[in-house]
């Protein structure tokens, strides 16, 4: 439990809000019985950090948190009464990071000690997801023994998978709480989270450099990952594209800078895909618009057919419309000084 | 030499009373007083204006900005300029001071026309030494002094409004019209009727300035002079033709010029076609010289937004039926058209004191108004101190305006902030302030030597409507 919540921390901490998490826990530690501290989970010895602190909300918890549920939220078959906040609310754009922990084995994982998640039945989960384009890009993370076996039937293009150990090794927790009796978190997470506490939400560390920060003689595992599914070159992706959720920010001291920069294209530099084809559009209907209003002119008196055929062709063509208008502006002026001037 | 020195120390310190005031920390927020900011002048919604042009959206999206773009192009990029550690809008309200200055330049420049031209039609009548002995005040130093020292003009100057320029272009025009520059009177009219619609009014009066020239006492008297100098001349009915036989002495009768006049309708179109062009330019992309019409004239005509002010309007148009508004619309906007055409026949030999009375009346009657066309106005009254020298009720006026001014914001601040009051509270003190506005230009006689002007009729007449308009609204006053 302490894995999945100190990822969960580390993942809202890079920015993905809690709409955008579907937390499934046992839950069965932080209020149970024999534990020393209640209410509260440690992931380290020096119990710097309560993980089970205030903001976590947790979707799915105890005896909720079934295969079934599992691959509903997968393939978002649910039934109608559930609410959005357990629904996995994605579409073809979507980057998901699906992190599993737990006991496990060759092709499989343990739910609540009474169920196994086989790998043949994430398999199908996963070309469900694709079929009904609910991702365009998936990580998934395994922390388990034996780890790279359960991802090792996937064929949906798109998807990246590591897993903490491959198949005949064990995975092993990182160290002993004695205080609290048990192990607080294991190597691979260990690892995987002093990897991100290193990193804020504006760095663009890539996955490669993830992936290479697992020394299998510290892990005592070796970490294997799966490229082949997976077409962009691990280098080019930042960790944040699946850890975190960055938007495209651009930084202004004043309250009234648009994010268009004079003097250069405007949008074409700094906004994002969707943002162009939004502006092109009121653009386009904007030209349309005025269609329309000369059209209706020229059903006016004279004056209007003038006006109007002159905005043709002298107004359209002025390219840089802002410049002209101050240097008109510039140009009143001098205009009626010398018009005053010359008048006395 | 000493009276001037005395003026120019008592500008160049309301020029540092409102640089004080100025750099002032905001908690003055003026800004959002709906006396001094309306949705035609406020600067905060230039702001947002410039911020959605630059955004490549129109200016007018959202119905925040209603004004000309040539404003937007100009006060655009200064609001958005902060230097470290000075209150925002700096750079606008230094913009303003200088405005500010420039009208009270100009209306002192006015005044001193005016005073001249009386002086003049005075030794033309004979009455020199009713001149030299009754002592007239320099009444273009007055009036300066008044509007770069009255409360609202400072207001309005510090409190993030346009209104200083506006009243700046009227000025202007009234300038150019006095000393007949038909260019510069063109282009103030066409400027200020561009910004804000109500002065195009003014046009009868700059016409008239330009025809007859600067005020003087009516034809009358001039024609009763000259057939008393003629006396026994049968056929001489104080006509046209019965002046070409008289001696050596010409008296100016002041016949209309029309050249001037011409010149001022060449030019005024000139003006208009230039600033058509650059708006149409401006907003190329956004739908033209139609959507500016369509939402800046259009939003004044139309009174689109309900928001409380010190006018009239809005509480009525938040009753009115949508069967009824255009009729109502019309009702209220003829209201003002229809008293330009008797004021012009009866003021016509005055055509500055003509303006001072439209003026007024548009900004009673108008849409939007705001502290700073009161401003304007209370300046220009006092051109004519020496002539409204023995105006009665002038204490019974001041003391209504400081009573509207204090009442005004702390009625608001009942209805709205603290929820005790509701909007009648506010609405009784704007028809204090349209009573008051009502008077003042009305209930004035005019003392002058040899000079009658009284206006009863119009006086009573508009006393009527303003009774009329209290009756139409329903509601409780308190």
């Amino acid at each position: 439990m302490a894995n999945t919540l100190s990822l969960y921390r580390t993942v809202k901490r890079l920015g993905i809000p809690d709409d955008r998490i579907i937390l499934m826990l046992a839950d069965d530690m932080a209020c149970n019985a024999r534990n020393k501290y209640p209410a509260q989970v440690f992931n380290n010895e020096n119990h710097r950090l309560n993980l089970y602190g205030d903001n976590v909300e947790v979707d799915y918890r105890g005896y909720e948190v079934t295969v079934e549920n599992f691959l509903r939220v997968l393939t978002g078959r649910h039934e109608t009464a559930v609410p959005r906040s357990k629904r996995l609310l994605s579409d073809e754009g979507s980057h998901i990071l699906l992190y599993m922990t737990g006991h496990g084995g060759d092709e499989f994982l343990k739910f609540q000690d009474s169920e196994e998640l086989q790998s043949h039945d994430l398999a199908d989960a996963v070309k469900q997801m694709k079929q009904k384009r609910r991702f365009k890009e998936l990580l998934i993370m395994v922390d388990t023994c034996q780890a790279a076996t359960l991802f090792s039937q996937l064929h949906s293009p798109g998807v990246l998978a590591i897993g903490s150990s491959m198949k005949g090794e064990n995975s092993y927790s990182h160290h002993l709480d004695s205080d609290v009796g048990v192990s607080v978190v294991d190597r691979f997470t260990f690892y995987t989270l002093a990897f991100f506490e290193r990193l804020n939400m504006y760095n663009n560390a890539s996955l490669s450099s993830l992936f290479n920060s697992y020394n299998p003689s510290l892990l005592m595992s070796t970490a294997y990952y799966r490229t082949d599914l997976y077409k962009r070159p691990l280098d080019k992706v930042p960790v944040t594209d699946f850890f975190g959720s960055v938007m495209e920010t651009i930084h202004t001291d004043s309250a009234y800078r648009g994010f268009s920069v004079k003097g250069t294209d405007k949008a074409e530099i700094k906004a994002p895909l969707n943002l162009k084809a939004s502006q092109a559009e009121r653009r386009a209907l904007s030209a349309y618009h005025q269609d329309q209003i000369s059209d209706f002119n020229k059903e006016v008196c004279s004056f209007h057919c003038i006006w109007s055929t002159l905005h043709k062709t002298v107004v359209e063509k002025i390219e840089d419309a802002d410049t002209f208008v101050n240097y008109g502006l510039v140009v009143i002026i001098p205009l009626v000084a010398a018009s005053t001037w010359l008048w006395r | 030499m000493e009276k001037t020195r005395w003026f120019w120390v008592w500008v160049i310190t309301s020029l540092f009373f409102r640089l004080v005031l100025i750099y002032f920390p905001e908690n003055l927020n003026l800004g959002f007083r709906p006396e001094v900011a309306t949705p035609l002048t406020s600067l905060r919604r230039l702001a947002e204006g410039y911020w959605l042009k630059q955004s490549s959206m129109s200016p007018y999206a959202g119905s925040m900005y209603h004004g000309s773009p040539m404003l937007l192009s100009i006060l655009g990029p200064l609001t958005v300029k902060r230097i470290e550690g000075q209150p925002s809008h700096l750079m606008c309200s230094l913009l303003f001071v200088v405005a500010d200055l420039v009208t009270a330049m100009l209306i002192r420049a006015t005044g001193q026309t005016l005073q001249l031209a009386y002086s003049q039609s005075l030794r033309s009548l004979n009455l020199v030494s009713l001149l030299e002995s009754s002592e007239t005040l320099s009444a273009g130093d007055i009036a300066a002094l008044v509007y770069l020292w009255n409360p609202l003009t400072i207001i309005t100057c510090v409190g993030s409004s346009t209104s200083p320029i506006e009243n700046l272009l009227i000025v202007l025009s009234l300038y150019g019209a006095c000393l007949r520059i038909a260019p510069l009177a063109a282009f103030g009219w066409v400027l200020a009727m561009h910004l804000s619609l109500y002065p195009v009014i003014l046009i009868i009066p700059v016409i008239l300035l330009l025809g007859y020239g600067p005020d003087a006492p009516p034809r009358k008297l001039f024609l009763q002079k000259n057939s008393s100098e003629n006396g026994n001349s049968p056929s001489c009915h104080g006509n046209y033709p019965c002046n070409e036989v008289t001696s050596q002495e010409k008296l100016p009768l002041h016949p209309f010029l029309w050249r001037p006049v011409m010149h001022f309708m060449l030019w005024a179109s000139f003006w208009l076609f230039y600033v058509f062009v650059l708006c149409s330019i401006s907003l190329k992309q956004h739908g033209g010289l139609l959507e500016m019409l369509k939402r800046t004239h259009g939003f004044i005509l139309t009174m689109e937004d309900l928001s409380p002010n010190i006018g009239v309007l809005w509480y009525f148009f938040a009753e009115v039926f949508d069967f009824f508004r255009d009729f109502f619309l019309i009702v209220f906007h003829i209201n003002i058209l229809f008293m330009i055409l008797p004021l012009a026949i009866r003021l016509k030999h005055r055509p500055c004191f003509l303006a001072f009375v439209y003026i007024a009346i548009s900004s009673m009657l108008k849409s939007y108004p705001s502290v700073g066309d009161s401003a304007l106005y209370l300046g220009i009254l006092g051109l004519f101190i020496n002539e409204l020298a023995e105006m009665k009720f002038s204490f019974f006026l001041f003391c209504g305006y400081i009573g509207v001014s204090l009442l005004s914001p702390v009625m608001h601040n009942l209805w709205i902030w603290r929820g005790t009051g509701n909007a009648n509270f506010y609405f009784a003190t704007a028809i204090a302030y349209a009573c008051l506005q009502l008077f003042s230009p009305d209930m004035d006689k005019w003392h002058g030597p040899a000079l009658v002007c009284f206006c009863p009729p119009e006086s009573v007449f508009q006393l009527l409507q303003g009774w009329s308009m209290g009756l139409n609204r329903r509601g409780n006053l308190l």
